[in-house]
């Protein structure tokens, strides 16, 4: 039975090969792209899965209030570092805590080579405990002991020391202090949070010329360390976690006026929620978006849909084709049960087919997409229990649903009929064909519509106006051993034609502000204390001209008036945020800013200093005298770059042979805070044509089919003098009408999803109309393109043959 | 073996009601060869369909091996058609996308015969009528004489107490007629009832009874 229905389901897939060949493909596509989403999705819905404990691992987050409306002021995926053994101390339950600390970008150096290293933390030895680390060389359990030793990924060794064995090898850290390589590890998946390269032991940090015992103890204010908590199975975190208010007001030290759990929250996060749900204002690395895996689930989805309806209308508009094999089979004693088993089995064993070639497809595709994407996702995950069954089960639940009314259409015809040529013309429920087609339109509008929002919008965030200048800075990290001879460094540079400013400070635009101090501004006769919440940067008196800012009032540092370290510097904002009425009230303001007594001595005007995700928000410079103070030296240039880099590396060279030379343009590092947009926007628009292609293609194979219906009418209008275009304009009428309803129904709905996805930016474009007829006329456009390239065949045939067939 | 009690059918066009059947009686023995003439629109096919069940009257009984037929469940019904009746029609009614083997399968697969046993069946179908060496190819590449063979073979498969044949030779020429006329002469002396729809005086005379109908009635002549 089942062989003789999969051999005419074959001989009908070779007999009609054209429809064959749109089904087909359809659901290939459809179901290439549900796997490769699949695949990104696992990726990331398995993130730090690979830790054996990962269900019981949590970090500990800290959050800051403002204490007066409760307010959240700063939200930190770190917290400082007296919590852990606090915590240990504390509470039985929490059986491993483990911290490491980002050292950001260091130098090593091994004999005369000299590396630039990303990726550097100080790491607790007992890290091993918590997170499944595989060590290849040295001792797991003492490798982080010594406070001089340090561990390196395999590639990390490889890249000092090539083939050698690293074990024992020494290198100098910052041309300062000497460290001994204890051991090798493998690096982390790169579906993990983080991804140390090198793990210095975290007892460097004891000494006081790197971080100082006691502050390790004692001080509250640094949270950049990653804390985290290894609990016992089955443990609710939150038994854990209502406790830490009183935790944190026995050990914080209370403000002025609040205790520590007014402004401070402590919150357990799962280790497997990092990824996609933390989105915390310092994370390790930039986590994915749940909400980027729903948008692609649903794509994936709706393509799939849409090869299914190409399926499910061809196969009942074709039905007349396949009537009197239903009637002969009926007579010949088939229950309506068998035929739709039949037909089910045709539907299923042609997704099937899909199925396999979909797998081939996604082999094929997978480097292609990585390399569009940026990820590195490979087959592999597919291959677990779970998802295997689904690969088999899918194609069945997509064969039935495509097939199912087909089936139960076909199977109802009535062998007397049929058998005597009366065939139901169009074949089923044509108006249910219609909503199908509209369904399909609907969303390849509604993903037109997205793709061109979503390149308005990025186009937008690139361009628009930053109230400075981004264009020709140059980047350089401050080495400690310019503090020295900064001035001489920064003179030959200025003597250069083409360097026009040289200015340090601690943040550059791009990265977020996330520093911050409590303020007093003077009110009448005394200094207050002001609520505004306002962040700093450490800028000297180059800052602001390298960057192109405007001092609106005022003046900038100037070294006119000596150190100049008792003024402020501030922004529109927080003028507003100090409750001053205009700029020129703020000039000459006593204000005191974390300590430090002074006056406002200028306002620039506000400007995006972070991403146009993030609101302009108060900000106040000033200027410090240790120049450890400065972590970046901001390079403004003129004409060529490559001259001016040339020249920078020159002067770099001379004034520190021992640090590697490295900088980066202002304008890249903007462009990557949208990365993760601009990834988006090129699978948005891949998908969006690759929905619109099978759309029509099942649009095609529905006119073509219509024309055959139609042929002897369009005969006779042609014999009674119609024209080749009043024809084709008959035959388009309707399947165009179909798709302005398809936009009438596509709009509203993207209207929402779009407003919705550009809440995410503090700065949007507005939805404008055009784009969304623009939408809908494209996809006119290629309807009617599509439909007429049949329709005018059969306008231009000889109407004497179609006649004379009849 | 087949009992018909006043069957009438019509069809409703607007105020008038048009009749296909008007009170129509008639029996059937078991061994019996049977045609019906008439006129095209005279319900021939249609009184033919109501006795292979593939179509109901409005009006009437029909007793069927001693089986009430209208008061029967359509599974009931649909599993007596399928043991006993055999259908064979004018344009043949072969599956184009079938082999002549697999056409003349396809009944044993809806009443559950085994692999090995359909085999032998349908390889006895082929031998008796001699056409095996045909038997893997499909419906377009044989003469309209040989599809009927086919069609035949694939009636008698089930070895039906009963054919039920719609203007079998309809679309053959007359040497291809009377040889099927002959098979079916030869299938009513083993035993097997036919009933045939024909235009054909000729062809009508190979039966044991002919019915005569005529704007849906039985028409009584001389006998």
């Amino acid at each position: 039975m089942l062989k003789n229905y999969i051999k005419i389901a074959w001989r009908n897939l070779m007999k009609n090969k054209f429809i064959s060949f749109i089904n087909l493909f359809g659901l290939t596509v459809g179901l290439t792209c549900c796997l490769l989403i699949t695949i990104y999705i696992l990726n990331e819905l398995n993130f730090d899965r690979y830790n054996k404990n990962a269900d019981n691992i949590y970090r500990i987050e800290r959050t800051f209030l403002n204490p007066d409306d409760h307010s959240v002021s700063l939200q930190l995926g770190a917290v400082a570092p007296p919590f852990a053994p606090l915590l240990e101390n504390d509470f039985k339950e929490v059986k491993k805590i483990t911290r490491v600390f980002p050292a950001g970008n260091l130098t090593f150096k091994y004999g005369d080579a000299i590396f630039n290293q990303d990726n550097v933390f100080f790491a607790e030895e007992n890290v091993f405990d918590v997170f499944d680390i595989n060590v290849i060389k040295g001792s797991r359990d003492k490798a982080l002991d010594e406070p001089n030793s340090v561990m390196l990924t395999e590639e990390t060794a490889r890249k000092y020391f090539g083939d050698a064995d690293p074990v024992n090898k020494i290198i100098l850290l910052n041309n300062q202090f000497n460290c001994k390589v204890t051991g090798v590890y493998k690096s982390l998946p790169s579906n993990s949070h983080w991804h140390p390269d090198v793990m210095i032991s975290f007892n460097a940090l004891k000494d006081s010329a790197i971080y100082g015992a006691n502050r390790l103890r004692t001080d509250f204010g640094n949270n950049s360390f990653y804390t985290y908590l290894l609990l016992p199975d089955n443990y609710d975190p939150q038994k854990l976690e209502s406790q830490l208010p009183a935790f944190q007001n026995r050990h914080v030290p209370p403000g002025v006026r609040f205790k520590a759990s007014d402004f401070s929250v402590l919150t357990l996060r799962k280790l497997t929620d990092i990824h996609l749900h933390s989105a915390t204002d310092s994370e390790i690395e930039i986590g994915g978006d749940i909400k980027r895996v729903y948008i692609f689930s649903a794509i994936a989805l709706f393509i799939l849909l849409i090869g299914c309806i190409n399926y499910m209308n061809l196969s009942s508009a074709r039905s007349a084709l396949r009537a009197k094999e239903i009637g002969i089979r009926k007579t010949a004693g088939a229950g309506k049960g068998e035929l739709v088993a039949q037909f089910l089995c045709e539907s299923v064993f042609i997704s099937w087919l899909a199925a396999i070639l979909a797998l081939l497809l996604t082999f094929l595709f997978l480097p292609w997409l990585n390399q569009i994407s940026g990820q590195q996702l490979s087959m592999d995950s597919l291959w677990n229990g779970k998802i295997v069954a689904a690969i088999f089960l899918i194609p069945f639940l997509v064969g039935i649903l495509s097939g199912i009314y087909p089936a139960i259409y076909l199977s109802s015809f009535q062998p007397v009929k049929v058998l005597k040529g009366i065939i139901p013309k169009g074949g089923g429920n044509i108006s249910f064909r219609k909503v199908l087609v509209v369904f399909q339109f609907s969303i390849s509008i509604i993903l037109i519509i997205a793709t061109i929002i979503v390149f308005q919008q990025l186009n937008f965030i690139q361009n628009k106006s930053l109230g400075f200048n981004k264009e020709n800075v140059i980047l350089i990290r401050n080495n400690k051993n310019l503090d020295a001879t900064f001035d001489s460094f920064k003179e030959e540079l200025l003597a250069k034609s083409n360097i026009k400013k040289v200015g340090r400070s601690s943040r550059v635009p791009s990265v977020r502000l996330l520093d911050s101090q409590a303020s007093r501004i003077d009110r009448g006769d005394s200094l207050t204390p002001s609520k505004a919440d306002i962040k700093y940067v450490v800028a000297d008196e180059n800052f602001i001209p390298s960057y192109g800012i405007k001092v609106i009032a005022g003046r900038n540092f100037s070294k006119d008036f000596g150190m100049d370290t008792s003024s402020f510097v501030i922004n529109e904002m927080a003028v507003k945020a100090l409750g001053l009425s205009s700029n020129s009230e703020a000039i000459g303001k006593p204000f005191q800013y974390g300590g430090r007594n002074g006056t406002v001595v200028g306002v620039f005007n506000d400007f995006n200093f972070e991403s146009l995700h993030q609101r302009i928000i108060p900000l106040v410079l000033y200027e410090s005298l240790k120049p450890n103070d400065y972590s970046f030296i901001s390079i403004k240039i003129s004409g060529n770059p490559s001259a001016a880099l040339a020249q920078l590396e020159k002067t770099w060279k001379k004034f520190l042979p021992e640090v590697p030379y490295q900088f980066q343009f202002l304008d890249e590092r903007f462009a990557e805070l949208y990365m993760a947009e601009n990834k988006q926007s090129g699978l948005f628009t891949l998908f969006a044509f690759i929905a619109l292609f099978i759309a029509c293609l099942g649009l095609f194979g529905l006119s073509a089919f219509t024309i055959t219906q139609r042929v002897k009418e369009i005969g006779v209008r042609k014999v009674l003098g119609a024209s080749t275009g009043s024809i084709v304009a008959l035959i388009s009428k309707d399947f165009l009408l179909l798709v302005i309803i398809s936009a009438v129904v596509a709009f509203p709905v993207a209207w929402y999803a779009m407003e919705n996805w550009l809440q995410d930016f503090a700065y949007r474009i507005n939805l404008q109309p055009w784009v969304f007829l623009a939408a809908g006329f494209i996809a006119m456009l290629i309807a009617f393109a599509t439909i007429s390239l049949q329709a005018i065949k059969a306008a231009r045939a000889n109407p004497v043959k179609s006649l004379r067939a009849e | 073996m087949i009992s018909l009690k006043n069957i009438f059918k019509w069809y409703n066009t607007g105020a008038n009601r048009t009749f296909i059947l008007k009170d129509i009686n008639i029996n059937v023995q078991e061994g019996e060869f049977i045609s019906i003439m008439g006129p095209s629109g005279s319900g021939k096919s249609t009184l033919l369909n109501v006795i292979g069940m593939l179509d109901q009257p409005n009006e009437g009984s029909y007793d069927f091996m001693g089986e009430n037929v209208f008061a029967l469940k359509e599974k009931q019904r649909s599993e007596i058609f399928k043991k006993y009746v055999g259908f064979v029609f004018q344009a043949y009614h072969l599956i184009d996308e079938l082999t002549v083997y697999e056409n003349i399968e396809t009944p044993l697969l809806y009443q559950n015969i085994k692999g090995s046993e359909r085999k032998a069946m349908v390889a006895d179908m082929l031998d008796r009528f001699q056409i095996v060496g045909k038997k893997d190819l499909f419906p377009s590449q044989l003469s309209g004489g040989q599809q009927q063979l086919v069609g035949i073979a694939r009636a008698l498969i089930v070895k039906p107490k009963l054919i039920l044949a719609d203007e079998p030779t309809g679309n053959l020429n007359s040497k291809q007629g009377e040889e099927i006329m002959q098979i079916f002469k030869q299938l009513n002396s083993e035993g097997v009832t036919i009933i045939q729809v024909t235009h054909s005086e000729k062809n009508a005379e190979f039966g044991s009874r002919i019915i005569n109908l005529l704007d849906g009635r039985v028409e009584v002549k001389g006998a």
